[in-house]
């Protein structure tokens, strides 16, 4: 019963209340049925032996004094009593002397006096009892009852037993239809609520108590915890759209603060190419008339203007692209990496063709990336391989790539100098350098282009060193 | 007495005569007295004497026989080993009524009419249950009287007489009984 787990907590409690009430009915009407069963038996033998005793004790003077039209008559009172259907008596030798009813088949009773006492047969009460005057044995009766009162006790039984088990069936169902509402109703009417709650999410809807027992507690504390749930959802969307609020704020404040940055950097680089230019100019022009004027400590001089101009105006240009990356939109469009990677290779090795140099290009995947900055990814990165191995009698450059992830990694490895990986989060910063000018010359804005490129793109870049081992440069793009 | 004589020598013709009759009489004799020896015993168990009938606790109950012994050793038989109210019981033959001191039933095998009126009148007060086969009897004043009717035992019984000597007769027994009184003379 227990085991259908899909059945209303209603049934449930009618199907066990008219479970229990049907067991102790049955049982009550068992208890009683048994009883007087027994009890009946009881009173049948009880019966037929104050027959016999009756019987018995009007019949000595007829068994006596051999009157066997006495004993007949004696015998014939037994017609008040339907359920014996057959006595006889027996004289003091066992000899029958006279039998009830007097048609009856004498065959079918005992030929010679039994034990004496009664006892049930499979269909009939029967038995002996002696025939006695004061202490003298005159002969012997016996007496047979059939059992249809104790049949027809049993069928009576088991009518009203039905009857009452009926009754009861029917009293129950009715009575526990309508008392179980009084515990059923506030759980069903909790279990709406919850349900008709979870599936709108409106928490602002309270349950109805309808009781004060342990569901009423239920239902305050589910209210309870309804209110705090509402309250809590609340507040957690007030404190969403605040924290939206402040968010767009933040960005908004970021976002003219990088603008504005962007343009100083922009404004500062571009007003300062021109007087770096005019200073590198001025000493070229200023070297090129008076140099067979100076001697050869003011040429040096001019010389070291010269170069520093120079170099202030590759730092300016540099700051000039890097402040304008922010200030672009990317155009993607597919593009062939082998391509563009052995381009860069070829165009930068002219520079440098008479290096002792093995260099490995890997077929590449293609990449959906804005051509001009990619271009110069690989500039900077191929023009780092070159320029740090310069040392080196034998130069090794491979570029290979690999797809993991969802996105495609793409790989410069030399055999140069290399870096120390203590210094990594400097490698990336503008003006960081890990080497000193005299060693490798540059800016140290190269990098930082490189990263803010494939950052634009969505991309990682980072590198893997030791000193005097080489370095390995990776950059993912997403594929699409 | 001729007339009784008369009937006598007739009967004792007949007798002779049909010889198979006497026997089947004969054998019906023997059986008459060993039904009546067992009513004699019966009796006993039917009717109830006072205290004062038995001398003292322990002494014998008596079933007298008065005249000729007509029970062989039937009555023997049957009361071995038997009481009343716990005495035991016991045959005894009287020839004279004057012998009778403890006696509760008596068999009286007299059949002269006289003799058994002044036997009668003697008895009284003896608290003794008489019983005869002799025609009359019980009207005469006797008690019981024991006779065949349709070859069957039947009793006749005079229920003053049994009061008047203070004994106590079963209701069952008077049942079976054709209860007479005596014949005033």
């Amino acid at each position: 019963m227990m085991a259908n787990k899909n059945i209303s907590i209603r049934n449930k409690l009618m199907r066990i209340i008219m479970l229990i009430s049907g067991i102790v009915v049955l049982m009550t009407c068992l208890v009683f049925f048994l009883n007087d069963f027994y009890s009946f038996r009881e009173s049948t033998l009880q019966n037929i032996s104050t027959y016999g005793q009756i019987i018995s004790n009007n019949s000595t003077a007829a068994l006596a004094f051999e009157s066997k039209e006495d004993a007949q008559e004696i015998l014939s009172a037994l017609k008040a009593e339907q359920h014996i259907v057959a006595a006889s008596i027996y004289d003091a030798y066992g000899k029958l002397f006279c039998v009830y009813p007097t048609n009856y088949n004498i065959n079918q009773l005992p030929t010679t006096p039994g034990v004496v006492g009664y006892h049930f047969t499979n269909t009939a009460v029967e038995g002996f009892q002696p025939i006695v005057q004061g202490s003298k044995r005159l002969g012997t009766l016996y007496l047979k009852s059939d059992l249809n009162a104790l049949y027809d006790r049993f069928k009576l039984y088991v009518i009203i037993m039905g009857l009452i088990l009926c009754f009861s069936f029917v009293l129950t169902f009715v009575l526990s239809k309508f008392l179980q509402r009084g515990v059923s109703a506030p759980i069903l009417a909790l279990a709406e609520t919850a349900k008709a709650i979870s599936e709108e999410k409106d928490y602002s809807v309270k349950a109805v108590k309808l009781s004060n027992d342990e569901v009423g507690s239920l239902t305050d504390a589910f209210n309870q915890m309804l209110t705090e749930i509402h309250e809590q959802t609340e507040k957690l969307n007030e404190f969403n759209q605040t924290l939206e609020q402040r968010v767009k704020d933040r960005t908004n404040e970021l976002e003219a603060a990088n603008k504005e940055l962007e343009s100083f950097s922009y404004s500062v680089s571009h007003d300062l190419r021109a007087p770096a230019r005019a200073i590198h100019s001025y000493a070229n022009v200023f070297l090129e008339d008076y140099g067979n004027k100076m001697d050869d400590e003011a040429k040096r001089l001019i010389n070291v203007i010269l170069k520093n101009g120079k170099k202030m105006g590759s730092l300016i240009d540099d700051l000039l692209a890097f402040s304008q990356l922010g200030r672009k939109e990317l155009i993607k469009t597919t593009l062939s990496m082998n391509e563009i990677a052995s381009n860069v290779w070829n165009e930068l090795y002219k520079i440098e063709s008479n290096r002792n140099i093995t260099f490995d290009l890997e077929d590449l995947p293609d990449a959906h990336a804005e051509k001009t900055t990619i271009q110069q990814v690989w500039v900077n990165l191929i023009s780092n391989a070159l320029k740090y191995t310069r040392h080196n009698p034998k130069t090794y450059i491979k570029i290979y790539a690999q797809e993991k992830n969802g996105e495609i990694i793409y790989c410069v490895k030399d055999n140069g100098s290399g870096f120390d990986m203590k210094y990594y989060n400097k490698l990336f910063g503008v003006f960081q350098r890990l080497h000193s000018q005299e060693e490798f010359e540059g800016t140290g804005v190269g990098l930082a282009i490189v990263e803010r490129i494939i950052g634009k793109h969505g991309g990682k870049i980072w590198a893997e060193s030791a000193v005097d081992k080489g370095a390995t440069f990776y950059f993912s793009l997403p594929i699409n | 007495m001729s007339l009784l004589k008369k009937i006598a020598y007739s009967r004792l013709s007949i007798l002779l005569v049909f010889c198979n009759v006497f026997f089947t009489t004969a054998q019906i004799s023997t059986r008459e007295y060993q039904v009546k020896a067992a009513f004699l015993f019966n009796f006993s168990q039917f009717v109830e004497w006072p205290a004062q009938s038995f001398s003292n606790p322990e002494s014998r109950a008596v079933i007298g026989i008065l005249g000729k012994d007509p029970f062989d050793s039937n009555l023997e038989e049957i009361i071995v080993g038997e009481t009343i109210n716990k005495h035991p019981l016991v045959i005894q033959h009287f020839k004279n009524v004057d012998e009778i001191t403890n006696c509760q039933i008596l068999f009286i095998n007299i059949s002269d009419k006289n003799q058994l009126r002044l036997l009668i009148e003697k008895l009284k007060g003896k608290n003794i249950l008489t019983i005869s086969d002799v025609n009359g009897f019980a009207k005469m004043g006797g008690m019981v009287r024991l006779y065949i009717k349709d070859d069957k035992i039947n009793i006749q019984i005079n229920l003053d007489a049994i009061k008047e000597e203070n004994l106590g007769i079963s209701s069952k027994l008077l049942k079976l009984a054709e209860i007479v009184k005596t014949d005033k003379k």
